[in-house]
């Protein structure tokens, strides 16, 4: 028993440790965005920052911090709600009807698996002919393009662990399809919804590649605007620094909000394949 | 009735369809037109065709074999280290605990934040004078090293932070995969006389084997991906040392704007993820019939 309970212990104290070395990076970056000038530029390099005043977010909003901020939510939110309008429509033709057998299925999801680099030269160039680079419909299309047979494959997982007798019942008692479908399957199915949806916006959210060929000037999504940061002539590590944290600060909160979906989602996902 | 359902059930589905056909399979079939022609825009050129000749230029092309090169060792070395590690930190989470899933969650901090983020962050901490890991190096008694500014170390240095984005991806894929594993498989087990050892080599791997070869199947294709980190940490350089193939075919396409060149490229290693791929799926099916 002894033993047992050292091991215990011992097996808490190496999960604390490597949680620590593997957080360390990130509680690093969240010091930098507070340090003054003279304190990232030192030897031997300040732990601690003097003062936590919030200078640098303020600059690094001005930047185009807040605009990045702003053009990143419109695209993901967007693109967001296409992948799981359409995406759970199709999801529950697939795996109710099984329409196309899995010849169907199969084709929407091996469009994920293009390499973005692929696609993202045909687009541009599908993009130009229609005098849409630039623009926020065509990040979100390109975006949709990734996230629909995302949304659809997690989706039909879901539908297909529903019982089909309930929303048989609500056909029974004259419910339309469609009413079975909006009434019935998918508010049973919400928490996969939930979790769906906070991978198709995480995924828009730091997407970098698309961003950065398809937009240029009139949209900047925050990604975007952090590496152009970074390439500038003098490197203003803490605006840098306080612009990332501000990127991340949705993520994070939506990630610990919903952690319970977050964690079950990538489950499931994951044992199905 | 049927007849209705059946229009609902295609009604449903059409509007992915669409969508996905219009901007995947057009756009492809005319890049893979493209990657027949020369084409390079910057220079006010025309497009000529020319049949093969992009794909032969590939293979003399040595900066091209250089960055497949960077991104085979991203391959073996990163995704390797993310799953070696992924499986260990799994192993010690697949137990009971209160807070697991907050603990779980804060592990995939790196993987859920973007790229980019990543990007800069490690900017910071490799940067020669000012940045910690050199401090911490200096503390042990070690030299310095040029993180980002020498030939030999900036591809380790990009893999490295790879490690450190995706190794919480192989532990929550792994991890979900063992949580499949039925409690009553492992009692059998220790019923049966088998110590720890043998429960892990011969129920938990062999049960584990198909979570494992997707979510390496995953990381192999991701690993042809690996640009973001590139463009922030060294941007391919210096010279052309830490060049991956996606940073190479990017420079191409919209630097020097040979998209001929750059799709035939593209379409290159969409073979070779594509055949990467069925080795993968072949051995999973192989699995699943026997």
């Amino acid at each position: 028993m002894k033993i047992r309970d050292g091991m215990k212990v011992a097996i808490f104290l190496t999960i604390f440790v490597v949680l620590l070395i593997m957080l360390s990076p990130f509680i690093w970056n969240v010091m930098t965005s507070f340090k003054d000038k003279g304190e990232y530029f030192t030897y031997p390099p300040v732990f601690i920052p003097r003062s936590f005043d919030l200078e640098h977010y303020v600059q690094g909003g001005k930047l185009g911090g807040i605009k990045g901020m702003r053009d990143s939510l419109i695209i993901a939110s967007s693109t967001t709600l296409i992948a799981i309008v359409l995406g759970s429509l199709a999801a529950y033709s697939l795996a109710r009807f099984r329409i196309g057998g899995d010849n169907l299925a199969f084709w929407i999801l091996s469009v994920r698996m293009m390499p973005p680099i692929a696609s993202v030269l045909p687009l541009f160039l599908f993009f130009r002919f229609l005098r849409w680079l630039d623009t926020y419909q065509a990040l979100i299309l390109t975006h949709s393009l990734v996230n629909l047979p995302f949304a659809v494959w997690m989706m039909k997982g879901f539908f297909e662990e529903l019982p089909q007798e309930l929303e048989e019942a609500a056909l029974v008692d004259g419910c339309g399809r469609l009413g079975a479908f909006a009434r019935v399957a998918l508010p049973l199915v919400a928490p996969g919804l939930v979790a769906t949806a906070l991978f198709c916006f995480m995924f828009s959210w730091n997407e970098f590649l698309f961003a950065l060929i398809l937009g240029r000037s009139r949209v900047t999504p925050i990604t975007v605007n952090i590496a152009g940061m970074i390439g500038g002539h003098e490197i203003l590590w803490a605006e840098i620094s306080a612009v990332s944290i501000m990127a991340s600060v949705p993520i994070i909160i939506m990630a610990i909000v919903l952690q319970r979906y977050l964690v079950r989602g990538l489950t499931l996902g994951a044992v199905k394949g | 009735m049927i007849r209705r359902e059946k229009r609902i059930a295609v009604l449903f589905v059409l509007p992915t369809i669409l969508i996905l056909l219009a901007i995947s399979i057009f756009p492809l079939i005319y890049s893979f037109y493209l990657s027949l022609c020369q084409w390079d825009v910057g220079m006010g050129g025309r497009r000529i065709f020319i049949g093969v000749g992009n794909y032969l230029r590939l293979f003399s092309d040595q900066r091209f074999w250089g960055a497949m090169k960077n991104t085979g060792l991203e391959l073996l070395i990163g995704v390797g280290t993310q799953f070696l590690v992924g499986l260990g930190l799994a192993l010690l989470l697949n137990r009971y605990f209160r807070g697991r899933n907050l603990v779980v969650t804060l592990f995939l901090l790196p993987m859920m934040i973007s790229p980019v983020v990543v990007g800069c962050i490690w900017r910071i901490i490799y940067h020669y004078q000012y940045g910690p890991l050199n401090f911490l190096l200096a503390r042990m008694g070690l030299n310095p090293v040029n993180w980002l500014g020498s030939s030999q170390v900036s591809i380790y240095s990009i893999i490295i932070a790879d490690i450190w984005e995706w190794t919480p991806f192989m532990l929550i894929t792994l991890l979900a995969g063992l949580q499949a594993i039925p409690d009553e498989l492992y009692e059998a087990a220790r019923v049966d006389g088998a110590g720890r050892w043998a429960i892990f080599s011969r129920v938990v791997l062999p049960l584990l084997r198909p979570v494992i070869i997707i979510a390496v199947l995953i990381r192999v294709m991701d690993a042809f991906k690996i640009f973001d980190l590139v463009v922030l940490l060294t941007h391919g350089g210096p010279g052309q040392s830490s060049e991956t193939i996606a940073f190479y075919n990017y420079t191409t396409g919209f630097k020097y704007f040979s998209m001929g060149y750059a799709s035939a490229m593209a379409y290159f290693q969409l073979a070779v993820i594509v055949i990467i791929a069925n080795v993968f799926l072949a051995s999973w099916k192989r699995r699943e019939v026997s």
